[in-house]
């Protein structure tokens, strides 16, 4: 009976809003230690975390795919050629540019509230389904 | 959440002790005793910040002051052989020594310090709303 | 410069469902079926899939699909407002129903 408390999307949403949570607080840190010297700024990849819950979702297995979700920083990243901007780092040693930490909570943000609303109409239609009222 | 509130009060509890240490430094731009009343003009000091690596498990971190340095630079001398505190002998003889403190040094520090103060605080906020949003699942 | 814009492909996932016919027209558009049980299950199949392409729009956006955001929530919001409307005709229909019972012979 209670299968219904677990379909695919609720799971889905839990797990990009763990994710987000996650990621706001890495991206905190980051705006924490603007003046620390040498300091690297840390990020988890949205992409990566997509895909694994798209794996996840399609296998009906489970394994969590926030857990698999690892901070990366820059120079972890050894991929092809990346846009000069990148590259920046300041005299101090530190990579933390303020603008761009902030555009990414303020993206992250916006998926984390996408994430929640959504929940919250699954969660009424549910309800409106058990209490015949709509 | 939480712990990313935790993370922000550290930035901003390292921020205002260089905010102090600034204060410090400019009141005391033109200091030539020290506390205890002898001549040792004031030495500039200087906050180190530090990665606090011990604040969360999830692999962010906060910032904490490591340590606080003093200034070893060379005070500035000036000639003032008439001055009570003028040095007896020595290569400096008749010169005072003054703190070696620049104003807009310290002026920008502030500016700077300040401008990464605000930034916590907006980043805060913006923690406040996102558990504010989370409650909302149940209410 | 030119720039050239072309037209994103829509997803089949979300190609609209045929408006879903009110239960009190004569069911013309619900295939060849004329009794109301009839209408009545072609809806109840029609909220299904209305709500489970909602399903697998929203999943699809989560995994970094190539849906647009505001599609896939007008979506979610149909297949609600439709499953809700069901229900609703659902319940009117149960008090008719019960309203017959009580009609003494």
């Amino acid at each position: 009976m209670l299968g219904v408390l677990q379909n695919n999307t609720l799971t889905a949403l839990e797990q990009t809003l763990s994710f987000a949570q996650k990621r706001h607080e890495l991206l905190t840190g980051n705006v924490a230690n603007l003046d620390t010297p040498g300091y690297r700024a840390r990020d988890l990849d949205v992409g990566d975390f997509q895909n694994a819950l798209a794996e996840s979702l399609e296998s009906a297995r489970k394994p969590s795919p926030v857990d698999g979700a690892r901070p990366v920083t820059r120079d972890d990243i050894l991929r092809g050629p990346r846009s000069a901007m990148e590259q920046v780092v300041f005299h101090d040693g530190s990579d933390v540019s303020l603008e761009h930490q902030v555009t990414e909570i303020s993206k992250n943000q916006h998926l984390h509230n996408l994430a929640i609303t959504t929940m919250r109409s699954q969660f009424s239609l549910l309800r409106a389904a058990i209490t015949e009222r709509a | 959440m939480i712990k990313s509130i935790d993370i922000s009060t550290s930035a901003l509890v390292a921020q205002r002790t260089r905010l102090n240490a600034i204060s410090g430094n400019i009141a005391n731009i033109s200091s030539i005793k020290d506390e205890n009343g002898d001549a040792k003009p004031y030495k500039a000091r200087q906050v180190i910040f530090q990665t606090d690596d011990e604040m969360t498990t999830t692999g962010a971190s906060g910032v904490k002051v490591s340590e606080v340095k003093t200034d070893e630079a060379e005070p500035l001398y000036r000639y003032q052989p008439n001055h009570p505190l003028a040095i007896k002998d020595g290569k400096w003889a008749g010169y005072v020594a003054y703190p070696n403190i620049d104003l807009t040094t310290q002026m920008v520090d502030a500016m700077e310090s300040t401008r990464a103060y605000e930034a916590n605080i907006g980043v805060m906020e913006i923690t406040k709303s996102l558990g504010r949003e989370t409650l909302s699942i149940l209410a | 410069m030119r720039i050239s814009v072309q037209p994103i492909p829509r997803p089949a996932s979300l190609v609209a469902p045929p408006r879903p016919a009110s239960p009190f027209q004569t069911g013309a558009t619900v295939g060849a079926s004329n009794t109301f049980a009839d209408l009545l299950a072609g809806q109840v199949k029609q909220v299904n899939q209305m709500q489970s392409g909602a399903d697998s729009a929203m999943q699809s956006l989560l995994t970094g699909g190539d849906v647009n955001e505001a599609e896939v929530l007008t979506a979610v919001q149909k297949a609600d407002l439709a499953f809700r409307m069901l229900l609703q005709v659902r319940n009117k229909l149960m008090e008719a129903y019960r309203e017959v019972q009580q009609i003494q012979i």
